[in-house]
């Protein structure tokens, strides 16, 4: 097993773990689901680091780990505590079979989308790569379905994660620079929307997207 | 020294972002945090024009930092506008937040964390218009999310936190396909370049862009303009714009409207020039005419059934942007020339409309045109510059709106595009019954009960009146720096040559000023 298909096999648990944040309610237990992908992913760019010899992908290992293993879900999980049970009890708006059924034709309308693509860096890694942007649509998805404004925050996580790997994939070569203002851009996000949740929930005292919806029109 | 000039204009707002951050939070610093925010603003609005008179003067382009931050005739059109509208709506921010303390609806906390977000908000846009690096593109422009999100969400209030939610959950989503486009052109850039360190640079990509697999190149233009679009409140993706543009505060509801909205058109140029190197003009222009005259239609009739006077104006805006991307659709070195001038003129009359709003707020405490009747007697200044506001939106001669408006439809015209000239004109009208409907209602008719006559203070209307003054002074004989850029720009976007664009019909009489100035120049790219 060459390091490509490595590669393309952790891509296909990063779906199962996807699958596993959209579908779980309580956004604690999101978060550790969170901390599971996010170590599938540093897996990623580890396996796509041996094989084409990119310094850079050991350094956004490390970043990584730092934002998406430990400070994304400890922020996460410090908000659940500060605001109850953040939402726990909130339904999603699609069932988990529809939900499943919905997230199996985003992957496969993108391994399709992603045959066309015809670029050297694609060549050996289109599962990973139909997977990538996959992920990104399945974050997309976690926003529009979710009730829970903090379970739309992970859908914001999710489509991150999609659009780093497709980075790693595509573009394992670019400067160290760009990967750190992207992974502090998405770290300053995460923050951002905490505190946000934070304060609907003292002002409004909802974390759910239903009741937002005074302004209309 | 342009160069050392970008670095200083970025660090300006940014400095003054710190130091207010690190000031404490005491109701006796207001005035320190006020003055601190004047002195911020009057120095980019400065600093700005004085890059900009260096690069149009000169004809030579200003890079700073190994090229990763450029000033072109392009992004001078955008910096100025952030400069001259930031200047603007900072300095009556200062009454409008003054006003906000005195009637309790902000504690000296919440003041020091406006100003510190509307720095750090100039600062992310300067970031935006200046880049160089498509990586560092996209880093501003969600940066600008990050940085306004307390703006829009600036009072403790459900409705202000509700738009706060769903302007920062609608964009970073958006903007996170901007990313992915931006990720598909660096790695097919990376393939070509001879020196793939280079594939991050915009101006370094361009000349290959040939070269570019054409698939990928489709798919990236899609996701940067769903992306960007986002961003810029084009249809589908403005759904977060009404709640924000209403619910924020009005000097920040008119930089958002009159500057942001069009740093993130600026980006989506810099990828439609692209996409026209590569696939030729039909793709790109297609999108953007579709995707432009559906902004037009829908915010039009959205216009026209709005109570709410930040309401209508935030979908004038959607309408408006969706101008500028419907003249991009049209093409042509006119197209893209009203594309640009349209910009300017939207941006001005934007941010002067979102002021005079706050202005009826701070007298009326309403929004409701329903219940603000009377204001040419209950505060005559307002009313006069609130009447010519919305003459100027509608698209009246004598002002800005008029001139660029005009020269879109001639493109259209030219372009052959009838259909889509034919549901312009018709939202177009749409546009101008809902704005003389504000007229009628506001202005006009009897003051409610409960206001007492008297106009805003004058540190208010100063401002206003500046704007108002730049928009009959843009449409009845533009200045002709201001024509030198947008030509420029123009023949950055078109690639071709400032001589080429004289012999154009129609953009030799619209640029006809400029002749005698860069006859014979070739638009450094």
């Amino acid at each position: 097993m060459n390091g490509f298909t490595l590669v393309n096999i952790l891509g296909a648990l990063l779906i199962v773990t996807s699958l596993y944040i959209v579908l779980e309610r309580a956004p604690r237990k999101a978060a550790f689901g969170y901390v599971v992908q996010s170590l599938v992913l540093i897996g990623c760019f580890l396996a796509l680091g041996v094989t084409t010899g990119s310094v850079e992908l050991y350094e956004w290992s490390a970043t990584a780990f730092i934002t998406k293993v430990v400070v994304v879900p400890s922020v996460v999980i410090f908000l659940s505590k500060k605001i109850g049970d953040a939402g726990s009890d909130l339904e999603p708006r699609l069932t988990t079979t529809k939900a499943i059924v919905l997230v199996a034709a985003e992957v496969a309308v993108c391994f399709i989308a992603v045959q066309g693509i015809n670029l050297p860096a694609a060549a050996e890694v289109k599962p990973a790569l139909a997977i990538s942007l996959a992920h990104f649509f399945i974050g997309l998805t976690c926003i529009v379905t979710q009730r829970n404004i903090v379970k739309q925050l992970f859908g914001y996580c999710l489509m991150e994660n999609g659009s780093h790997l497709t980075l790693a994939l595509l573009a394992s070569n670019a400067p160290s620079l760009v990967e750190i203002g992207i992974t502090t851009d998405a770290f300053f996000a995460v923050i951002i929307l905490s505190v946000l949740v934070y304060r609907m929930h003292n002002v409004a005292h909802t974390v759910s997207a239903d009741d937002l919806t005074e302004l209309k029109g | 020294m342009t160069g050392e000039l970008l670095i200083i204009l970025m660090l300006v707002p940014l400095a003054a972002g710190i130091v207010i951050a690190i000031l404490p939070s005491r109701e006796g610093l207001i005035k320190a945090y006020a003055a601190l925010h004047g002195i911020n603003v009057v120095a980019v609005l400065a600093l700005s024009f004085a890059a900009i008179a260096g690069v149009v003067g000169s004809g030579e382009i200003a890079t700073a930092l190994g090229g990763w931050f450029r000033l072109d005739q392009l992004s001078c059109i955008f910096v100025g506008l952030i400069g001259f509208i930031g200047c603007m709506t900072g300095l009556y921010a200062i009454s409008y937040i003054g006003h906000d303390v005195r009637r309790g609806a902000m504690t000296a906390g919440k003041v020091k964390q406006f100003y510190l977000f509307f720095s750090l908000f100039i600062f992310t846009m300067l970031v935006a218009a200046l880049s160089n690096n498509i990586f560092m593109m996209w880093v501003a422009v969600e940066a600008t999310t990050l940085s306004t999100i307390f703006l829009v969400g600036a009072y403790d209030a459900k409705p202000s936190l509700e738009a706060a939610w769903k302007y920062a959950i609608v964009c970073m989503s958006g903007v996170a396909f901007g990313l992915y486009g931006t990720v598909l052109v660096y790695a097919n850039a990376a393939s070509i370049l001879p020196d793939p360190s280079q594939a991050a640079f915009w101006t370094a990509i361009l000349p290959y862009a040939g070269q570019f697999d054409k698939l990928t190149v489709a798919l990236a233009f899609v996701f940067v303009t769903v992306g960007f679009g986002t961003k810029a409140g084009l249809f589908p993706m403005h759904t977060w714009l009404p709640d924000a543009h209403s619910e924020a505060p009005s000097p920040v509801s008119g930089l958002l409207s009159g500057v942001l909205l069009k740093c993130a058109m600026l980006l989506i140029i810099r990828y439609y020039i692209l996409a026209c190197e590569a696939l030729g003009g039909t793709f790109p222009k297609t999108i953007m005419l579709v995707i432009g005259i559906l902004s037009v239609a829908v915010a039009a009739l959205s216009v026209f059934s709005q109570d709410d006077i930040k309401r209508k104006l935030a979908y004038h805006s959607v309408e408006n942007i969706g101008i500028v991307a419907l003249f991009l659709g049209f093409g042509g070195p006119l197209g893209i020339a009203a594309a640009l001038l349209h910009c300017v003129t939207h941006g001005l009359t934007k941010a002067f409309l979102f002021c005079l709003s706050g202005n009826v707020l701070m007298k009326y405490g309403t929004r409701d045109l329903n219940k603000m009747g009377g204001l040419i007697k209950a505060m005559p200044a307002t009313g006069v510059l609130l009447a010519l506001g919305f003459f100027a939106l509608a698209g009246f001669p004598p002002f800005a709106m008029f001139v660029s408006e005009v020269s879109g439809i001639v493109a259209g015209v030219a372009d052959g595009q009838w259909v889509v000239l034919v549901i312009f004109v018709i939202a177009l009208t749409i546009v101008v019954a809902a704005c003389a409907h504000v007229v009628t209602a506001a202005v006009f008719g009897k003051v409610p009960d409960h206001v007492e006559k008297g106009d805003v203070g004058f540190a208010a209307l100063l401002p206003e009146v500046v704007l108002a003054v730049t928009l009959l002074w843009f449409g009845v004989a533009a200045p002709q720096p201001m024509l030198q850029c947008v030509e420029d720009a123009t023949g950055i976007v078109t690639q071709s040559s400032t001589e080429a664009l004289h012999e154009t019909p129609v953009v030799n009489i619209l640029f006809s000023q400029t002749d005698a100035a860069s006859a014979g120049t070739i638009v450094e790219r």
